[in-house]
């Protein structure tokens, strides 16, 4: 089990470094340029020479990339955004938790939603039930949550007088407000996420009611509800939590969008901001965490794996 | 009852008919249509999409850039079924229209991907080693990435276009997908047939573009289908940001767009259509694709 972590940690580290090459060869040999745009229209400099001297822009494009990896791997600096100065590691961070709070209430929504209705329709195969169910999974895979929250924001204005509270508040500020404005973005983006979880923890659970060791406890006498759920259940889930696992970047992506719209002061929100102004350490550096996160929660969800199929072993 | 030749051949006819074998890509439509309700629904409104397309400029009421400042954000009437925008054009005009540049962009860049995920795939599976292990790191290093934010950051640099989206949505899709291909390439790589045609001496090209390729079309069309409906919707959240199609020409991401926000409280149905399109488009390719891949590759069921 160590040995396996290890090794899983070990082949991480080219991909991380294939990943950083990839990001920064991106910002540096595509056609927009930061400099033009900085000394044009916002005078950050007298001339575009002086300026990417400033930045350090004039140096071999290996040079800088060494720089920026080289003060990442060893000081941990992720570097300054050009345009504020300010060091992007206390932004993100700063940032982080908003997006993390939306991640883990959009997985919650969908999870809560998914399982219960999967269980329901697997349950109740072919009943109204499950039609309905089934019906509910194809409409929330469908429908887009940006569709969906812009309607969200906008209807409900119209109609009804009622607008999401469009100031934020931190949970350590007042967790009952910020609760409140996090649960709406939390709540659109968790239903349409919820329809392929539906699916899954459908045709899983039925696959695992049509066991043998199902039938033993079926003769045992046991209740219906505690075979479904004490018995079927943790083995059905295992095809659900890796679906949550694989979709983490669906997660992670979409949030700079709900983020957007609900004016979430997040990382997806400072991400999306600094793309619009080309603020090439921003966008570089935001890249490269996010990528580090996704790559070391694919091995956590590898890895629960374990736990929750006693049969899995890691070598 | 007198009996003629004529009618004693004409149940000869229709029995060999019957006994010759449809061919598959007539076969799949005919069991469709028997057998997924779902699908056929899809498939047609895939058809109403794609007519929308083509015969947009006979069918779309107005011009899709026609302003008219005085009629600004018209409700639904006789002359502008869905109303009007903050600039007067019409609503259904410009979301026949937005059909035209999803599916420009959908099935540009879904042929590319496709083209690039069958290169990488085959090319990966049938030579290994060294060639298979580069390719592979270089795909698990773009699969790293949050699809959205890497497509964020290629399009914000290269400056929106319809051109280069699907250039780039056709890139993307295309690595994501050349494991799947791989996968399957793989299988076939080891069948014993394939070991023949070597044997009687075929070269790489012969066994790879004679034998393996045709082997893999039918998962290449299934991953093909299901994935247009996500290819359509990254277009349409990217043209949400203004990092898709630029303006003046309509897409659905764009008519919901951020930048117009302000606009639907005036006018909800500018929000409520271009959504309800949309949703109908997604709904649509992938019911499509669900049955196509359950009636021509049972092995990625539930994939």
């Amino acid at each position: 089990m160590k040995q396996y972590v290890l090794r899983r940690v070990v082949l991480a580290i080219p991909t991380l470094i294939l990943v950083s090459i990839i990001v920064f060869a991106m910002m540096r040999l595509m056609p927009g340029d930061v400099a033009t745009r900085m000394v044009e229209g916002h005078a950050y400099a007298p001339t575009l020479d002086a300026l990417r001297k400033d930045l350090g822009l004039d140096r071999p494009v290996h040079v800088q990339y060494l720089e920026w990896i080289g003060n990442i791997t060893l000081h941990g600096d992720f570097g300054r955004s050009y345009w504020t100065r300010q060091p992007i590691w206390d932004e993100f961070a700063r940032r982080f938790p908003v997006t993390l709070e939306l991640a883990l209430l959009t997985i919650l929504v969908s999870v809560v939603i998914g399982v219960a209705v999967g269980i329901v329709s697997a349950v109740r195969q072919d009943s109204a039930a499950d039609y309905v169910g089934r019906i509910l999974a194809i409409v929330a895979l469908s429908v887009p949550y940006f569709g969906l929250a812009v309607l969200v924001v906008v209807l409900p204005s119209i109609y009804f007088r009622w607008t999401p509270v469009w100031t934020y508040t931190p949970l350590s500020v007042d967790p009952l407000t910020n609760l409140k404005i996090m649960l709406v973005p939390a709540l659109v983006f968790g239903v349409t996420r919820a329809g392929p979880i539906m699916r899954i923890m459908r045709s899983a659970l039925l696959d695992v009611l049509r066991q043998e060791y199902i039938r033993t406890a079926w003769s045992k006498g046991l209740a219906e509800r505690t075979i479904v759920l004490r018995h079927a259940l943790k083995n059905a889930l295992i095809p659900v939590i890796s679906l949550i696992g694989l979709q983490m970047p669906l997660y992670i992506g979409g949030s700079v969008i709900i983020e957007a719209i609900f004016r979430l002061p997040g990382v997806g929100l400072f991400f999306f901001e600094a793309l619009g102004k080309l603020d090439y350490p921003v966008v570089q550096s935001v890249n490269l965490i996010i990528a580090a996160m996704v790559v070391g929660l694919n091995l956590v969800v590898d890895l629960s794996y374990a736990f929750l199929d006693p049969r899995i072993r890691y070598r | 009852m007198a009996t003629t030749p004529a009618s004693i051949a004409l149940p000869d006819v229709a029995a060999a008919r019957a006994a010759r074998p449809r061919p598959w890509y007539v076969d799949v439509w005919v069991q469709m249509v028997r057998r997924k309700p779902l699908g056929t629904v899809g498939a047609l409104i895939v058809v109403v999409m794609l007519a929308a397309a083509v015969l947009a400029d006979v069918i779309a009421p107005y011009g899709f850039a026609q302003t008219s400042l005085r009629e600004r954000f018209i409700s639904m009437n006789a002359s502008h079924w869905l109303g009007t925008d903050q600039l007067g054009r019409d609503l259904l005009t410009r979301l026949i229209y937005g059909a035209r540049v999803s599916l420009y962009v959908g099935f540009g860049a879904v042929a590319l991907g496709s083209v690039l995920a069958t290169l990488i795939g085959v090319l990966s599976a049938y030579f290994g080693g060294r060639l298979d292990l580069l390719l592979q790191r270089g795909v698990d290093a773009w699969m790293a990435f949050p699809p959205l934010l890497l497509l964020m950051s290629i399009m914000s640099l290269l400056g929106p276009s319809a051109l280069n989206i699907t250039l780039v949505l056709g890139a993307a899709f295309g690595i994501q997908n050349s494991r799947v291909v791989r996968a399957v390439a793989l299988a076939i790589k080891e069948y014993t047939w394939i070991e023949s045609t070597r044997a009687l001496g075929s070269g790489h090209l012969r066994i790879t573009v004679g034998h393996i390729l045709p082997n893999v079309m039918p998962t290449i069309i299934v991953v093909a289908t299901t994935g247009l409906s996500t290819v359509i919707l990254t277009e349409a959240s990217l043209s949400f940001l203004g990092l898709g199609v630029p303006p003046p020409y309509p897409t659905w991401g764009g008519m919901l767009s951020l930048a117009g926000l302000d606009h639907m409280y005036q006018a909800p149905w500018l929000a409520i259509w271009p959504a309800v399109a949309l949703s109908l488009a997604v709904f649509g390719f992938n019911m499509l694709g669900d049955a196509l891949r359950d009636l021509l590759d049972p092995r990625l069921k539930g994939s």
